[in-house]
């Protein structure tokens, strides 16, 4: 038997995105406090918390939504500045939001390409516009859209998430962060998102995914990072934990040797 | 001593591993080829133009023009020319398609068929009806190069025999001969176990791709197991290797299997159990009803909950048994499973965790089938391609071609 090109047995890729100290306030609140966060590429990395725990802004703090008031950003082993959604993209980040930004009256094609062909200086065709969004489509083995100059609103909840999943990678980004993009579905299309978010993964992407739900986190994920009032209260590998392990970490911080020290004090 | 392979043998074998490149990865190019096959460019140019000479193969401009520069041509597989018969006796349905080389579904028939005990020879008679109906409409030139069908059942190797097929009240059933007699083609026609099938198929074509140490569990109406280990489908001494549905988690105390032993794995964790624990409709079952348990679970049913934390407690501990037996690098859920892992991976998941070796399960995936009710009918195409993809040409010599 030949040897397969992914071969390796034991792939421990350095983190591709790496947060240190991040502190993060609105107005007087605190919404983050001093959080670090690795983000490692072939790999899901499943961000959970309460609600109001911190993710969203989190993940708009990696997307230059928002910018951070301390610590360090670091983008392949350098560290980089992102203040605006324009430098996230630039390195290779993509956010698909909680509220998805699919516009109904636009065609899948159209809303692939929505305000990027100009971001990146690009002027494409309508032909080749199509056939890039054929081929990334095509690639992720999306089978359930019918036709891609469909019009996004008469798409399910499901294959919106994969319009906006596709979009998010038809870039060839590298790092995709997926806010809650199974929140609103039904079993059988939140499966074709899991399995969709897991060959995004396999393809050597680095893949955040914010979930509530513990089954989809454990069926997908390779490692977790639980938020817990705002701080990362620890970061573990999916083969190593277990479900109640993790909602303590959800719910209280701690889970006998994992978590938050103090739960009102630093981190561990 | 032995001598070593002559260069007749080292030429069939070359054109044997080409051809699978492309039955298996789809066109490319003969410098991937090449490459991925270790071997210069000009001993591929002479591989290719024999088998595209046989009709095997055929080069042509890849789909996607409009790149910049001269687009360098591909080697595609024949679909439309050699295919094979695969079939699949399901629980509810008998299924039958003609499958052109490189895996293309080019003809499929589905026979709805009530649960329960069938006579193998009325089963050989619908079948061969649909596979000659199909080899019929194909186009006159083509060729049919191989037979396979899978069973829920004991199949004894090498001859195929089907020792136990439980849910069809099978005993010692010469079903392959008596499909080969029926369809009159001349040709073998190969019988497996459906999860040993469905592994294959997991591992070539779907979610174990590229994945040399794979167990595939298989739900319908039990729990059926594939293994493969080192890229090679286990089989054990006679063929019964991998009936995972059977391994004891909880002989103590469990339910009565099928098998007339208690605790097995499906009896804990089959569809019965589940639905059993959920209290659904006794007379509700199959994919909708396994279905409907997972989807009541969602919307926070206790009792649905509790029935698939129970079946995924078995789940867990089943797998990892396997795990630390076997180091698997994925695990597939197909068939109901497949819905029954995404309503409980949670509790499989942790279930593992606790009871598997670290290292053991430390890169351990669990995923579901990717190539949905049809990995069975592919893995039976897979197993009758076999031999075309050994000896090509011999092959389609003795198709008539
Ligand atoms: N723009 C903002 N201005 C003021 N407060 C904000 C703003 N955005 C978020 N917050 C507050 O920050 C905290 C964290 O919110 P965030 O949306 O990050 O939580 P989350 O973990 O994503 O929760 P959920 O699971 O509900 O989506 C909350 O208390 C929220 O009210
Ligand atoms: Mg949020
Ligand atoms: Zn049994």
């Amino acid at each position: 038997m030949t040897a397969t090109p992914n071969a390796n047995p034991n792939p421990k890729p350095d983190p591709i995105l790496r947060l240190r100290g991040i502190d993060k306030s609105f107005g007087a609140v605190q919404v983050l406090h001093d959080v670090s966060f690795d983000v490692h590429p072939g790999e899901v990395t499943a961000l959970v918390g309460d609600n109001g725990a911190g993710k969203s802004t989190l993940v708009k703090c990696i997307g230059g939504i928002h910018s951070f008031d301390g610590g360090e950003y670091w983008f392949e082993g350098e560290q980089v500045q992102v203040h605006s959604p324009r430098e996230a993209a630039a390195l290779g980040v993509e956010i698909v939001y909680q509220d998805l930004a699919l516009c109904d009256n636009l065609d899948i094609v159209q809303n692939m390409f929505l305000g990027r062909e100009k971001r990146r200086g690009l002027v494409l065709d309508d032909a080749t516009m199509e056939e890039m969004a054929a081929q990334t489509l095509d690639g992720l083995s999306v089978r359930t859209v019918t036709s891609i100059r469909q019009q996004v609103s008469s798409l399910s909840g499901g294959q919106r998430q994969t319009v906006a999943i596709a979009k998010a990678v038809l870039w060839n980004n590298k790092v995709v962060v997926l806010d809650e993009p199974t929140a609103a579905l039904g079993v059988a299309q939140t499966a074709q998102v899991l399995e969709l978010v897991r060959r995004l993964a396999d393809n050597g992407l680095a893949v955040v995914l914010i979930s509530h739900n513990m089954n989809d986190v454990f069926a997908v994920s390779d490692r977790i990072a639980a938020l817990y009032l705002g701080r990362m209260a620890a970061q573990v590998s999916t083969s190593n934990v277990t479900y109640s392990q993790v909602v303590e970490l959800i719910t209280s911080g701690r889970s006998g040797d994992l978590g938050l020290a103090h739960t009102n004090g630093a981190t561990a | 001593m032995k001598a070593g392979p002559s260069q007749e043998e080292i030429r069939r074998h070359n054109l044997g591993t080409l051809l699978r490149h492309v039955h298996i990865g789809g066109s490319m190019s003969r410098a991937v080829l090449a490459e991925r096959m270790g071997l210069n460019r000009s001993t591929i140019l002479g591989l290719v133009s024999e088998l595209g000479s046989a009709g095997l193969v055929r080069e042509e401009l890849p789909r996607d023009t409009g790149r910049a520069g001269r687009p360098s041509l591909v080697v595609r597989p024949e679909s439309d020319r050699v295919y094979v018969l695969a079939f699949d006796v399901g629980v509810d349905r008998l299924a039958a398609a003609r499958i052109g080389l490189g895996g293309v579904f080019l003809d499929r028939r589905e026979i709805p068929m009530a649960p329960g005990r069938r006579d193998a020879g009325k089963v050989a008679e619908i079948l061969a009806g649909s596979a000659l109906d199909m080899v019929g409409t194909a186009q006159h030139g083509t060729y049919c190069v191989g037979v396979a069908a899978a069973v829920r059942g004991m199949v004894r190797r090498p001859d195929g025999l089907v020792r136990a097929a439980p849910h069809l009240g099978w005993e010692d059933e010469e079903f392959g001969e008596d499909l080969m007699r029926r369809l009159g083609l001349g040709l073998p026609v190969s019988v497996a176990n459906e999860a040993s099938l469905g592994a294959l198929a997991e591992h070539l074509r779907g979610a174990g791709t590229g994945c040399q140490d794979l167990v595939y569990l298989h739900g319908d109406i039990g729990i059926g197991g594939g293994v493969i280990t080192g890229g090679q489908l286990l089989t054990g001494d006679c063929g019964y290797g991998g009936e995972i549905g059977h391994m004891v988690v909880n002989p103590r105390d469990g339910r009565p299997c099928g098998c007339g032993a208690h605790g097995c794995l499906e009896a804990e964790a089959g569809e019965r159990a589940l639905l059993e624990t959920a209290r659904r409709d006794p007379t509700a079952t199959g994919r909708e009803a396994v279905r409907a348990v997972v989807e009541a679970a969602d919307r926070g049913d206790i009792t649905a909950r509790a029935a698939l934390r129970d079946v995924g407690d078995w789940l867990g501990i089943g797998v990892a048994n396997l795990v630390n037996v076997l180091n698997p690098r994925t695990v597939v859920f197909g068939g109901t499973l497949r819905e029954v892992f995404l309503g409980s991976a949670a509790q499989i998941r942790s279930r593992i965790n606790r009871l598997a070796l670290t290292s053991s399960r430390e890169n351990l995936r669990l995923r579901v089938g990717e190539l949905g009710d049809d990995a069975v009918l592919i893995g039976a195409a897979e197993l009758a391609f076999s031999e075309i993809l050994v000896g090509p040409l011999e092959t389609l010599a003795r198709a008539g071609a």
